[in-house]
């Protein structure tokens, strides 16, 4: 397994590009200035201290949420111009895993599965069931067709919702936090599941996570975002021996660093009133 | 400072009958692709029609009732009982029948869908329902607003059928007024056009004030669980403010 | 497979149920379509002034409903009302030579037809007309009568106060 790291790739292989990116939400600035490349048929995971956008991220790659300024570049399309129609048409080859699987909650899991698909495509009933009944047995969960949502675990429901990510056959899956509140087993599972679709279906995955273990399992590179900028990237076993502030800090797990302890304060002295007591 | 906040009120408050009704815009443009989702435009005609049908049915029994016990009182003063059958169809089918019948959906069905639309909001379902290719607007909106479309003015003309019988019982079976005269009288003074028409145009215009009202608060509804509680209590008052305003100038055009 | 059939077919009674329920009202409540609970024959009456009798008003013998006012139009040649009674097929023996009146049920109460049933042996049949016929009491026509049967007094009245203006009216 080659290690595809994004300087090495030429832009033209690459499924998704972003170049300058720049987005505030409110007064917080997000993105600064952001460039970032995913090599096809990768797995890419993002990570990230808390509240670096790294789900913002995910939002501009699919277009829910338009950027100030830059560009982001998915399969050869410009996502920021796109038309709602052509937006819509590029969102059926993306799947997205929800972080709470979002399923629907007033359909069993099938009709969960089947929901793109009745959308989207006028197929014969039985070729339906069959797609769906597929899915379902490639996530282990064909037995639980008939549940409802508000039957399953958080496992369970985010393997339904992977199963639904996937009914389409995607050519791009975005993971959006898959591994949180996962038992070992349940985490394994998923992470099997991650593997498999990139390496037998070749689909290309980007996966926003913090558990390093897992990630040094799937990932084949890891893109370290801190603030609004890409800091280091990588294979994960290279970049947790890199000698950089950042990647020192987080892999680390330093409480302070370039990423501070103190959320941003005027002086201590001068809030508790002894600077103005100094003579 | 207070007026200052005052201002921000005011301001706020401006802006958000804005956003409905942008949002109102919204929901109509997304109607015609909404059409093809007519299985769960049915689905909610369902839920916000037949579902409410028993509350309807009920109050609209007792009204009727009530209405007759409390008429029969005042027109028996002026001896002007035999206009008993008159006065209750005619303050049902052009007052009380929408009126009430809005309130009652705005109560049961409003405040469900904008906890439902809150919560989808709160899951990520809209969210997914985008990432899917399918416009959240039309699957969830659009055809929820249609539903009560529908559903208010057939929910009204049971409760003003549930209020003639409820006032027929109690004047005519119970305090023994002549049945001729009960139906006589109302029979040749109720006009299809004026009266019955009239309360229907008023019942449609509530259907699409409640739900819109309902689904605007569910979708902007902030994703937490006092959000949505708080979303769920401005439904039900909202709707309320609006169809009584509405029920005023609407019969001060029509009379 | 079909998609859960229990709302559609909870949302098709709904749908049927509220047309019904309107169907009701406009027919029942209003005067759009005659409710004749059996058959009827109609009788035709002629009335110098009918007052505020309505289309569906009730037509009554002794008190007892026996049908209703069907039509009321103007005869032009006669310059009289036509009014077209529908009568229950049940009383078919009223005599032919009844008469009919306009009648005001309590002070403000609405106006009915009353049949003062005749002696004659024949009875009447579709398309008769009652001959004999009392139009309506109108409280101006009373109260005028009244005025113009207290005679002299009030005559006398009025016209004391004009005699006493004109001279007044005169003067300047």
């Amino acid at each position: 397994m080659t290690v595809a790291v994004a300087e090495s790739g030429s832009p033209s292989d690459a499924l998704v590009q972003v170049r300058d990116l720049r987005t505030r939400l409110g007064a917080k600035l997000i993105f600064d200035g952001l460039e970032l490349a995913v090599p096809r048929g990768s797995v890419t995971a993002i990570m990230g201290p808390s509240g670096t956008g790294k789900t913002t991220l995910l939002r501009h790659l699919t277009g829910q949420l338009r950027p100030d300024a830059g560009s982001v570049r998915v399969d050869g399309e410009e996502v920021t111009t796109l038309s709602r129609r052509a937006l819509f048409g590029l969102r059926e080859r993306i799947g997205y895993l929800f972080q709470n699987s979002a399923l629907l909650t007033d359909f069993s899991v099938f009709e969960n599965v089947a929901f793109p698909l009745r959308q989207h495509a006028r197929l014969p009933e039985e070729l339906l069931r069959n797609i769906v009944l597929t899915k379902l047995q490639a996530v282990g969960l064909r037995g639980a067709a008939r549940l409802m949502p508000s039957e399953l675990s958080g496992g369970m429901a985010r393997r339904v919702a992977l199963a639904r990510a996937i009914v389409f056959d995607p050519m791009l899956i975005l993971y959006d936090e898959p591994f949180v509140g996962l038992d070992p087993i349940a985490l394994n599972q998923v992470l099997r599941l991650i593997r498999t679709l990139n390496r037998t279906l070749g689909i290309t995955s980007i996966l926003v996570a913090h558990e390093l273990a897992a990630i040094r399992q799937v990932a084949d590179s890891v893109c370290l975002i801190a603030n609004g900028k890409l800091v280091a990237q990588g294979a994960p076993d290279e970049l947790v021996h890199q000698d950089s502030p950042w990647t020192r800090q987080f892999f680390g797990g330093d409480a302070d660093g370039p990423v501070p302890f103190h959320y941003p304060a005027p002086d201590y002295a001068t809030e508790l009133g002894f600077a103005g007591a100094r003579p | 400072m207070n007026a200052n906040l005052r201002r921000n009120w005011l301001v706020q408050g401006i802006a958000s009958v804005g956003d409905c009704g942008l949002f109102f815009v919204a929901v109509l443009g997304a109607l015609p692709k909404s059409l093809r989702y007519w299985r769960e435009t049915c689905r909610q005609v369902w839920f916000v029609g037949a579902m409410s049908l028993v509350i309807v049915m009920t109050c609209g029994l007792f009204v009727g009732m009530v209405m007759a016990l409390q008429l029969y009182y005042t027109l028996s003063i002026f001896g002007g009982t035999a206009a008993l059958g008159t006065v209750v169809a005619l303050s049902l089918f052009r007052e009380l029948g929408p009126v009430i019948t809005a309130l009652l959906v705005a109560g049961r069905a409003g405040t469900a869908v904008t906890a439902e639309i809150g919560l989808m909001r709160a899951t990520d379902q809209l969210d997914a329902m985008g990432m899917m290719a399918v416009d959240p607007l039309a699957y969830v909106a659009s055809p929820r607003f249609l539903a009560g479309l529908i559903a208010m003015p057939l929910l009204a003309s049971v409760f003003n059928a549930m209020g003639i019988f409820g006032g027929h019982l109690v004047g005519v079976t119970w305090l023994g007024l002549d049945n001729g005269t009960f139906w006589g009288n109302m029979t040749s003074t109720v006009s299809l056009h004026k009266d019955i028409l009239d309360g229907l145009y008023k019942s449609i215009v509530f259907g699409g004030v409640v739900s819109l009202i309902a689904v605007f608060q569910g979708y902007t509804a902030p994703p937490t669980s006092e959000g949505v509680a708080y979303s769920t209590t401005r439904t039900v008052v909202f709707s309320s403010i609006v169809i009584l305003a509405f029920d005023f100038v609407m019969t001060a055009f029509m009379t | 497979m079909n998609p859960r059939p229990s709302y559609a077919i909870g949302t098709g009674l709904f749908i049927l149920l509220g047309f019904a329920a309107l169907a009701y009202l406009a027919t029942q409540t209003t005067s759009v379509a005659n409710i004749h609970s059996g058959d009827s024959y109609t009788v035709k009456a002629r009335f110098q002034n009918i007052g505020q009798l309505k289309a569906r008003a009730p037509v009554k013998i002794a008190g007892v409903r026996i049908g209703d006012v069907q039509s009321i139009r103007l005869e032009p040649q006669r310059m009289d009302a036509l009014v077209v009674l529908s009568i229950d097929k049940q009383y078919n023996d009223i005599p032919d030579d009844s008469s009919a009146a306009i009648f005001t049920s309590g002070l403000l109460g609405d106006q009915y037809v009353g049949i003062e049933p005749g002696g004659s042996p024949t009875f009447l049949k579709s398309g008769d007309e009652l001959v004999l016929t009392q139009s309506a009491m109108s409280i101006e026509n009373l109260i005028g009568k009244f005025m113009v049967n207290g005679g002299p007094k009030s005559s006398s009245a009025s016209s004391a106060p004009a005699s006493g203006d004109a001279p007044a009216s005169g003067k300047p």
